[in-house]
């Protein structure tokens, strides 16, 4: 039986999968009680989202009040977690930010008892209105475009139903209807690209393991997310993973796969316990298992956790741990889609390449070939995090400048700092200097650029990084993250993160920034593996952007960001400094702050580890202690006496 | 004598934790790409994975130890001595670095009297350093006994060990009271 | 030459070379008396594990050199073994080779005069003593759990070779690399009275090492 044989059949049974939905969902709304919607992802439960949780229970208890407590995912918004959106009749959903146990209190007690909708702590409204702004008015909301992220932090992730009633796995239904080489021709059309990092077309690669010759396929979710920085997969996983499942469900469809796996990091548990939900209510449904939605065509997905090695983000090894080997990538060809896991095709795609495919399929190639550049079509996914205003989750489409995402969309850099770098694509990407703010955000341009898309991780600086110490943590990162291997990336990124760390330390040479970018060049030419490869991009691009920097640490043995620790130190400004209080002193946590002669405070240097603690401890009013770069900038009268 | 008992009581334990394994192992299929899965679940109920643990499991799984070894010995997951009762972790992620992550750890690292990946001694803490946890908006994090703490500050590592030893103190108290009564 | 494949044509350094469609582009230079530096290679293998990285060559056509040992022949190939290129990368993955060992080891090396490092050094025309770059001190002990072999990760240039050779004797190899990264090492993993029945002491490991690090114990108490 071809899945074409029995379209009427598969119609009716998602008609009345939807039906159920959306009459749960419409009673649900009927009762007329408020429903409370609150971000729990791991992020949401890390701002505190359980203790706000238990204290809108309590209140609504002892206030009597009937309102539905709906844990939802995560928007992405989180500068702004916990975030909580409340729906009441006769207001628009209205969404509250920091929403603090004792703000849910108020809230109860003002607005669903008290008919005040508490404006102070308003985010926004969700729908335009004429009681408050909308959310959509702020350019963090409005200049967004959502397409994988649509219904995340919306919707809960643990009720198949609330993905259904907004026509969730119609994508699912509609491909069930076509044959699987208009399927690729669909995703072709669109213009895809893999999320992973590299851009490869998702077309080519489903095409050559629909071609392969086997009686036995696989496909695989690669959510074995390790950038350090990026975190949109498992807020994707946590929020909406069913999204994620149709899209593996279709891509299955399309190679003719009949095994799926989930391919998740162990250090993921939540993302692990919805996705085993997703699957379990999906099959549940018949929209996964075997005989999907009586079309003949059968899925069975299954979950592996990875187990806390970055290189097994790469497919060859990724591959290897599968089958309970270590994950250590292995030579190309052969490629995993003619020969992968087992020897059989495996097609392997990252969570937000797979998310993307339902709405392509749903709302057509055509629509989503619009959104973005003409070489990268759709929307981007960024982690925002450091220094900006509103860091967080951003689907921006293709094509958006550096410019308008960290000024427009984050907010900028707050406390009145100044812009200095913006590091993209994680250890593999590259350092970008404010010459690059006005580059369009796609695949080719930041790899022209010398950075990458990596998975999405993008880290903003200000004037107070050292650009030197961003290239050695990333170092850090890679040398430890190395399998060991191939003799370029066990051995040689060691050197460099040697070397990094040394003119961190004011111990460079002039011979030392020579081999720096010899060894850089090396290590990239002669890797086996992506991993390796990439590996020296970020001393790469700093070194060609912030030459400088490094000059002034190996010449002047001085950190222009006065942030290496072995480069500075920490003094107190006697004509500041107010006597009597002693609020430096209990901060530091070695004893290096002592009370001198006129009562006042000094810092001995052979003590102090250099923490910056007693710089936030010290009273604004006073703003006593200071930083400097080299040590020996410290002026001469600041020699302390010991108190009498 | 007390270093006797203490072995002893190791050994028991063990023992104890040997035997759990050969049991738990029966219920998984013995083929070759359950290795990770099984060793996983040895590192969840036992909270590290124990030599001789490695050479049942690759009885089990007709491997030779040096691979069920090699394999275990390339992931971070996985651990060879026993954890202490209060795992802590710090992230070292890009966010939290540029948030002095490693201030944190070295904080811990001071107030414990070990380094990152030991145990102390009364195996009551453990210490290791993590990469992203995923919270960079929290940015510099630890995470203790599986709670994610965000914001931390050198004065607020103080303030976590001190409740976690107040805790302990007062569970003491109790349990000596209960005796008493 | 494998006589049901088709020959191909393919020129290697100026010099005209047939060989077998398909075959191991390393091995058909080897075989034809063109030195290419290798340390992980072996005939034998299906999947050699490209992982010393010294076999590169320029392929007309490619950007940048690539490791001879992953490409196979094609009709009309032109390799070059000896570009600038080329050099360039061998001498810079056989120097970070040589900065994690220690020189003093040659003197009483049981591999000492028939050192593949050495032989590369020779070739390359580079010194074993790198003066460029600083010694990595990985710093770890001989093992001598095993009841008949002792293995030296100081030396050991993780060629996998050895395990190789194990695993086409024994259904599976009895050796295994463990650890990860700069830790990378080769162990047995196993209590000596386990090894003593398992292991026969057949040698072959010790004999395709290719840098004397792993040893045969008995030697090894003969020259003290």
């Amino acid at each position: 039986m071809t899945p074409n044989d029995n379209r009427s059949s598969i119609e009716k049974e998602y008609a009345s999968l939807r039906e159920e939905a959306k009459l749960r969902l419409k009673r649900l709304r009927e009762t007329g009680q408020p429903n409370i919607y609150i971000g729990m992802a791991t992020c949401g439960r890390a701002a505190g989202a359980i203790e706000t949780k238990e204290a809108f229970e309590e209140s609504l208890f002892k206030r009597d009040i009937q309102a539905r407590i709906i844990p939802v995912g995560c928007m992405g918004h989180c500068y702004a977690e916990p975030l909580v959106l409340i729906e009441q009749s006769g207001f628009p959903t209205i969404c509250y930010h920091q929403v603090t146990p004792g703000k849910a209190r108020i809230l109860v007690q003002n607005f669903l008892e008290g008919g005040d909708p508490c404006l102070e702590y308003v985010l926004g409204a969700m729908q335009p209105n004429d009681m408050l702004p909308c959310v959509t008015d702020f350019p963090r909301f409005g200049m967004e475009k959502r397409v994988v992220m649509e219904h995340c932090g919306l919707i809960d992730p643990d009720d198949i139903c609330q993905y259904i009633a907004r026509g969730g796995y119609a994508a699912l239904v509609k491909a069930l209807k076509m044959q699987p080489e208009e399927i690729i021709a669909q995703i072709k059309t669109s213009g895809l690209r893999g999320r992973g990092g590299a851009g490869f077309p998702t077309w080519k690669k489903w095409t050559i393991a629909r071609e392969a010759n086997s009686d036995r396929k696989i496909v695989i979710c690669n959510a074995d997310e390790g950038d350090p920085g990026a975190y949109m997969d498992r807020t994707i996983l946590e929020s909406n993973p069913h999204q994620v499942l149709e899209g593996l469900a279709i891509c299955a469809l399309a190679v003719g796969a009949e095994q799926g796996i989930f391919y998740i990091r162990a250090e993921y548990p939540l993302a692990v316990e919805k996705i085993n939900n997703a699957i379990k209510a999906a099959r549940e449904k018949h929209l996964l298992g075997p005989n999907i939605l009586g079309s003949g065509f059968s899925l069975e997905i299954s979950l592996f956790q990875g187990s806390g090695a970055f290189v097994c983000g790469e497919e060859t090894a990724l591959i290897k741990s599968i089958q309970g080997e270590r994950g250590m990538p292995q030579v190309r060809p052969p490629f995993p889609a003619l020969k992968g896991v087992w020897e059989f095709p495996t097609v392997i795609n990252n969570v937000k390449t797979l998310a993307s495919i339902p709405p392509i399929i749903r709302k057509g190639a055509n629509w989503y070939a619009k959104i973005g550049t003409e070489k990268s079509s759709g929307t981007a996914i960024f982690s925002v995090v450091g220094d900006v205003v509103h860091p967080g989750l951003v689907e921006i489409p293709m094509g958006t400048t550096l410019r308008e995402l960290i000024y427009d969309v984050c907010g900028g850099i707050p406390g009145r700092k100044k812009f200095k770098a913006v590091q993209i694509g994680g250890p593999s990407g590259g350092c970008l200097s404010e010459q690059f703010l006005d580059w369009p955000i796609d695949f080719d341009s930041l790899s022209e650029a010398g950075a990458m898309m990596g998975s999405g991780g993008m880290v903003v600086m200000n004037d107070e990084s050292c650009m030197v110490e961003v290239a050695r943590y990333f170092l850090d990162f890679t040398q430890k993250e190395s399998c060991g291997k191939c003799t370029f990336c066990r051995i040689g990124t060691k050197h460099l993160l040697d070397i990094l760390e040394a003119i961190t330390k004011g111990e460079g040479t002039e011979r030392d920034l020579e081999l720096l970018q010899i060894l850089s060049e090396d290590v990239k030419a002669g890797s086996l593996c992506g991993l390796g490869k990439t590996a020296p991009n970020p001393v790469l691009t700093t070194l060609r952007f912030f030459r400088e920097e490094y000059e002034a640490h190996v010449f002047e043995k001085r950190c222009p960001a006065v942030m290496c620790r072995s480069l500075i130190a920490y003094y107190i400004d006697l004509d500041k400094c107010a006597r009597g209080c002693d609020a430096c002193m209990g901060s530091c946590p070695v004893d290096a702050i002592f009370t001198t002669k006129d009562r006042k405070k000094s810092i001995d240097q052979s003590k102090c580890v250099k923490c910056g603690e007693c710089v936030s401890a010290c009273p604004p009013e006073y703003d006593a202690v200071r930083k400097v770069s080299p040590p020996d900038r410290i002026p001469p009268e600041i020699v302390p006496q010991m108190e009498g | 004598m007390e270093v006797c008992r203490a072995l002893e009581q190791g050994d028991k334990e063990e023992e104890r934790i040997l035997s759990d394994i050969s049991s738990s192992l029966k219920l998984f299929e013995r083929k070759r790409s359950n290795l990770i899965p099984l060793l996983q679940m040895i590192q969840k109920r036992h909270g590290y994975i124990p030599p001789m643990g490695m050479v049942l499991l690759a009885q089990h799984l007709d491997l030779s130890p040096s691979h069920v070894y090699g394999v275990a010995t390339f992931y971070n997951q996985f651990r060879f001595n026993p954890p202490g009762k209060h795992p802590i972790k710090v992230c070292l992620g890009t966010a939290c670095h540029v948030k002095g992550g490693e201030i944190i750890l070295e904080n811990f690292e001071r107030k414990l009297g070990i380094k990152a990946g030991e145990t102390t001694r009364d195996r009551e803490f453990s210490l290791d350093r993590v990469a992203c946890v995923g919270c960079c908006a929290l940015a510099p994090v630890a995470i203790v006994n599986d709670k994610v703490e965000g914001h931390m500050t050198p004065s607020k590592v103080e303030g976590i060990i001190l409740s976690l030893e107040i805790e302990k103190e007062k569970k003491k108290r109790e349990a000596d009271k209960d005796d008493t009564e | 030459m494998d006589k049901n494949a088709n020959i191909v044509n393919l020129i290697v350094d100026g010099k005209e070379i047939k060989a077998s469609e398909g075959a191991n582009l390393l091995r058909v230079c080897l075989d034809n008396e063109i030195y290419v530096p290798n340390l992980c290679y072996l005939k034998e293998m299906e999947h050699p594990p490209a992982s010393c990285r010294l076999c590169f060559v320029a392929i007309e056509g490619y950007p940048q050199p690539v490791t001879s040992c992953t490409e196979v022949v094609r009709e009309g190939m032109v390799v070059m073994t000896d570009t600038p290129e080329v050099r360039r990368l061998q001498k810079s993955a056989f120097e970070l080779l040589l900065s994690v060992r220690r020189i003093s080891f040659c003197k009483t090396c049981i591999a000492n005069k028939r050192c593949g490092l050495q032989k590369i050094a020779r070739f390359l025309g580079v010194k074993l003593r790198v003066a460029h770059l600083n010694r990595i001190d990985v710093d770890r002990e001989v093992d001598h759990t095993h009841p008949y072999l002792d293995y030296d990760p100081d030396k050991c240039v993780l060629c996998e070779r050895c395990i190789f050779v194990c695993g086409n004797i024994n259904k599976t190899p009895m050796l295994s690399l463990a650890h990860r990264g700069l830790n990378t090492s080769v162990t047995f993993f196993e209590s000596a009275a386990i090894l003593e029945n398992s292991c026969k002491g057949c040698g072959a490991c010790v004999e395709i090492c290719p840098v004397g690090a792993l040893t045969l114990k008995s030697h090894n108490k003969v020259t003290g």
